[in-house]
């Protein structure tokens, strides 16, 4: 009799998750449209590299087309006296160039000048300022791979011991490099922290990344190397990087607020994001 | 305002002057089966054509001339009993009254053609009987009183399925929910699909949505104020049900008989207890539940005194013990003694406790342990006399203070290199007071008028850290304040003021006013809700929330009352109304307060309800048509918006059929315009994302939302001389299927990156549950 109620009573409650777990469903809705806006994706960093400017427009959101680029812009990068016109790609469309390499230099302010678009189409042109100090001052102790086994998840997490500067918070972006594949290459792979709630001045073990042995692209073997980059941040980038993430995951009632633009360091409407930050990198042998 | 107060103070003196040269019949109005108190039970003196009502513990006191009277004793569902007295001196009458119909016990069925929401002064305010919250029809199987109350006029759940409600426009934070007097900082399970509440611990349920009385205080919305069973004190009895997802079992009787009496209930799902079956270990290893204790004891030391000892505990659990785990609760205690200092002055005194915590981490001795833990205390006491100086006028006075302390956070960790670290955010603690004085009179044959004015006063109390912004937000100081430092204070007068016009037996125009305060809020900007939100005080930074109401309502009642519809309108305006800037932090941040965003907010509606009752067929139509919107300068531009729960049309249909006595049908049908929502006008893209453009804050809404729910009740056979009664329950929520929008969101095709679509998250399909429930 026990065990007759025992099975019914586990076929009703089955029977009940089954019907309460929540299903996701495609639906149309018909959203308005907006005027255009200029997108900026750029970055100095600590790394000597012929550094570069993205240029694209934003677009209505059911336009489901690649985003248009912007050519035609005169891109200025400006930092202490200094300042130089960034050369538009004759391969890549809105993208701009920096005409030599050079490495950014940690507290160094960098200004980004864009001018003579007309992005809004209203006839007359448009000139857009961004700017972004290098932090600095960290540094990489080691890293080192722990695998781990959980009911959810097995794989390796991505161990971090670090100094970092006590006398102000700090935030960081991290990217791993297995082999020679950037796994995070895109902004919602891309994992920043901030300091400000443990700020001790040293990274006892932070884990800032794990791979996933289910996926192929992750799986760590034998004779892979890993490398870890630290990018040292400001915080509105950080912010920029954290708000973009949630806008791309969505909202749900139970965790999330209304949502809303992410907030960019352009000035005039522009969106995106111009950051200066420097560059560790610690790289690691699967034993 | 001071002269206001002072014209109030005369006014309750001259009042008090009236009771000299008058004799009081005084006593208490019970359950002759139970000897439960009857809230609100009403005795009408038959000759003066005047009466009142008996309060929350079941005491009434008429002061009249002396002389030969009939009194009648009425409640709905109850039998009504009218005795005849010689009043001399004072005199005390209890009065006991029996259900009217046992065979039909669940439907409440008036004896009486009840006319009191006609005659009563209140208005914006609902008394759910347990009963009839008992024959609504509910998701699994789980009868709960705040799904029951989401069905009222005015009132509108916070998202699918959550407990959270909004009322008149307000937030979910601006409903004080008090479970004997002590107040539920979080009254849901399950992240929100169950409230707290056993019913069968639960004897009444009374709602105010505009009109709260000058004795409560602290929130700008709503009182929503529940009362436990004291505990039969006649004989024992037990009642409990075996659902889909949990099972309760309620005990109670006499322990020393008609003077002690005892209530022990208890809940808990059982999902969890299954999995202790399972060949997997990870799986062995996982509790997932929830349960709710409620027990009270009440001591009747005399005719004039009697203690009342009640308390809750419940808490959810999701753990795995390898891996991790939360666990959430509330704790309630309130201990009240009832004194009777003479026939027309009656006081209860009280002291509460409120315990809300949230704790969630990985197991001790974890290699990445961490801990993260919150919770929130008050501490406080009550004095309250009611004083009944004829049967016209009723004065009640009094005053509470509640000590608050909010931890709003702790976190410790263990970093894989072995070294300890913790944070811990500052506590606040605030003492919150009020002092009140509130009348009722009737002037005349038509007009009543009751008047009320609360003094609140609100101090933060050291030690704490008050960060020190600037126009942008930004930090610029902050200022330390040792233990016992009184830092900050707020204060002010809550005036109340109702009336109520006799347009005859069936029909009254009624009017008021009122002011509320709220010093306490929730640090949330999500609709539904979680576990891990925390209560933030009104501090130097953050001013106390303001919300002065008028409305006004017309009472009309058909078929000799037993169609009973009324329409109310309201407008409500809102001071230093609380949001947050775009993508708040609101956990773990010491500086909360530099992330919330102060406008106001203005709330307007009209409501209509029409509720019928028959010995077989019971129900009510709801309908509220309103508005209400935000304006808050560093929100949406500066421009207003809707409000989170502004739904515009909310309808509920709730019916119950009695086929024949063993079998019942009900059904609820509800409807309400799609809650506000932002949806992206463009896009763009970044690092391979593309992330959405708004244009506009809750511009969009969500397609409209409606449900049936259908429940069966098939009773067993009565047996002479057999106590056990047991009935099946059948429900289906959501009975035909529609797919309400929980969630909308905007996704990224993965396998082409420049598509995107729009993808909708709906919680339930069909749900259905069967439970049996038995009393013996």
């Amino acid at each position: 009799m026990a065990a007759r109620f025992i099975y019914i009573h586990l076929g009703l409650l089955i029977m009940a998750l089954l019907m309460t777990s929540a299903c996701t469903e495609r639906i149309d809705i018909e959203l308005d449209s907006t005027y255009q806006r200029l997108v900026v994706e750029a970055a100095v960093t600590s790394d000597s590299v012929r550094h570069h400017v993205l240029l694209s427009v934003t677009s209505d959101y059911f336009s489901n087309q690649p985003a248009g680029q912007l050519e035609n812009a005169v891109v200025e990068l400006s930092f202490e006296d200094e300042t130089m016109q960034l050369m538009e790609s004759t391969e890549i469309p809105g993208r701009y160039e920096s005409p030599i390499a050079f490495s950014g230099v940690p507290g160094t302010t960098y200004t980004l000048t864009i001018s003579q678009i007309d992005v809004d189409e209203d006839g007359v042109t448009e000139r857009y300022q961004a700017s972004s100090t290098m932090p600095g001052g960290s540094e990489i102790e080691s890293v080192e791979l722990r695998h781990y086994s959980t009911p959810l998840v097995s794989g390796h997490s991505v161990i971090l011991f670090a100094y970092n500067p006590v006398d102000r918070p700090d935030w960081f972006g991290f990217k791993l490099i297995k082999n020679s594949d950037v796994l995070t290459d895109t902004l919602t792979k891309y994992s920043v922290f901030s300091d400000e709630l443990f700020d001790t001045g040293y990274f006892p073990g932070l884990p800032v990344g794990f791979l996933s042995d289910d996926n192929p692209r992750e799986a760590l073997y034998s004779g892979d190397t890993l490398t870890l980059e630290m990018d040292c941040i400001e915080e509105a980038y950080y912010n920029f990087v954290t708000e973009a993430q949630l806008e791309i995951a969505g909202s749900y009632p139970l965790f999330s607020g209304p949502p809303a633009n992410v907030v960019s360091n352009i000035d005039n409407g522009a969106q995106g994001y111009f950051a200066a930050y420097s560059i560790l990198r610690f790289t690691v042998i699967v034993e | 305002m001071l002269r206001i107060s002072f014209a109030l103070i005369l006014c309750f003196f001259l009042i008090s002057l009236e009771s000299f040269g008058k004799s009081t019949v005084s006593g208490h109005v019970r359950d002759a089966a139970t000897g439960e108190a009857l809230i609100a039970a009403n005795v009408i003196i038959l000759e003066l054509g005047t009466g009142t009502s008996a309060n929350e513990y079941g005491f009434y006191a008429l002061s009249i001339e002396p002389g030969s009277y009939t009194l009648i004793f009425s409640y709905v569902g109850y039998a009504t009993i009218s005795r005849t007295i010689v009043l001399e001196d004072d005199m005390v009458l209890d009065m006991e009254l029996r259900e009217s119909l046992l065979e039909l016990e669940e439907v409440s069925i008036s004896s009486q053609r009840n006319n009191s929401n006609i005659t009563q002064l209140e208005m914006g305010s609902t008394s759910l009987p347990i009963q009839s919250i008992r024959k609504i029809p509910a998701l699994l199987g789980e009868i709960d009183v705040i799904k029951a109350i989401q069905l009222l006029p005015g009132v509108q759940v916070t998202s699918e399925g959550s407990s959270g409600f909004s009322v008149r426009g307000g937030g979910r934070d601006q409903n004080l929910i008090l479970l004997d007097e002590s107040v539920v900082y979080n009254a849901s399970h399950l992240m929100g699909l169950f409230s707290i509440f056993n019913n069968d611990a639960i004897k009444d349920v009374k709602l105010y949505k505009g009109d709260i009385p000058a004795h409560s205080g602290g929130r700008l919305a709503s009182l929503l104020d529940i009362r436990m069973k004291e505990g039969n004190s006649k004989q024992f009895a037990a009642r409990g049900g075996i659902g889909t997802i949990s099972s309760r079992l309620t005990l109670e009787g006499p322990i020393v008989h008609d003077k002690v009496s005892f209530l022990l209930s208890g809940r808990r799902t059982y999902a969890d207890l299954f999995l202790l079956f399972s060949k997997d270990e990870n799986l062995r290893d996982t509790r997932l539940y929830f349960y709710d204790l409620n027990g009270k004891v009440n001591y009747r030391i005399n005719d004039n005194n009697r203690i009342y000892l009640s308390g809750y505990s419940g808490k959810d659990t999701y753990a795995n013990k390898e891996f991790a785990g939360m666990v959430f609760g509330n704790r309630t205690l309130t201990l009240r003694w009832n004194h009777i200092f003479n026939n027309n002055l009656f006081s209860n005194f009280t002291l509460l406790n409120s315990h809300y915590f949230y704790d969630l981490g990985t197991p001790e001795g974890s290699e990445q342990f961490f801990n993260w833990n919150s919770a929130l205390d008050d501490y406080g006491f009550k004095a309250d006399f009611t004083f009944f100086p004829r049967p016209e006028h009723k004065v009640r006075f009094g005053a509470s203070g509640t000590f608050h302390v909010i931890k709003p956070g702790e976190v410790s960790a263990i970093s894989t290199g072995g070294i300890r670290q913790r944070l811990e955010l500052t506590h606040n603690h605030s003492l919150e007071n009020g002092v009140y004085l509130s009348g009722e009179s009737k002037l005349g044959e038509k007009l009543a008028l009751r008047y009320g004015l609360r003094y609140s006063m609100f101090h933060n109390v050291g030690p704490t850290t008050i960060y020190h912004y600037d126009e942008e937000f930004q930090l610029v100081d902050s200022s330390y304040y040792t233990q016992g430092d009184f830092f900050h204070f707020y204060h002010g007068l809550e005036p109340r003021i109702a009336a109520n016009f006799l347009l005859g037996e069936q029909q009254s125009v009624k009017a008021s006013y009122s002011r509320t305060r709220q010093y306490l809020q929730l640090a949330s900007n999500s609709t539904a809700g979680t576990p891990l939100e925390v209560w933030f005080p009104a501090s130097p930074n953050i001013e106390p929330q303001l919300s002065d109401q008028v409305s006004v309502g017309y009472f009309r009642n058909f078929l000799d009352h037993k169609l009973q519809s009324s329409v109310e309108l309201y407008y409500k305006k809102m001071n230093n109304a609380i949001d947050f800037r775009d993508h708040a932090q609101l956990l773990l941040n010491p500086r909360m307060d530099g992330e919330i965003r102060v406008g106001e907010s203005t709330s307007f509606g009209a409501e209509l309800y029409v509720k019928y009752e028959t010995g077989a067929f019971s129900g009510w139509i709801s309908y509220t048509l309103s508005r209400t919107m935000r304006e808050i300068p560093d929100i949406n531009g500066g421009k207003a918006y809707p409000a989170p729960y502004d739904k515009p049309h909310d309808v509920a249909l709730v019916l119950s059929y009695v086929i024949i006595p063993r079998i019942s049908v009900a059904a609820n049908w509800i409807y309400s315009t799609g809650i506000p929502y932002t949806v992206p006008s463009g896009r763009y893209e970044i690092m391979g994302n593309i992330i959405p453009l708004y244009t506009g804050r809750n511009k969009y809404r969500f397609p409209d939302y409606h449900r049936l729910d259908l429940s069966v009740t098939i009773k067993g056979k009565r047996r002479t001389g057999r106590r056990w009664r047991g009935e099946w329950n059948l429900t289906a929520y959501n009975a035909y299927a529609r797919k309400n929008i929980w969630a909308l969101n905007f996704i990224q095709d993965e396998s082409f990156p420049d598509l995107t679509y729009a993808e909708m998250t709906y919680l339930f399909s069909i749900v259905p549950a069967i439970t049996y429930n038995f009393i013996f």
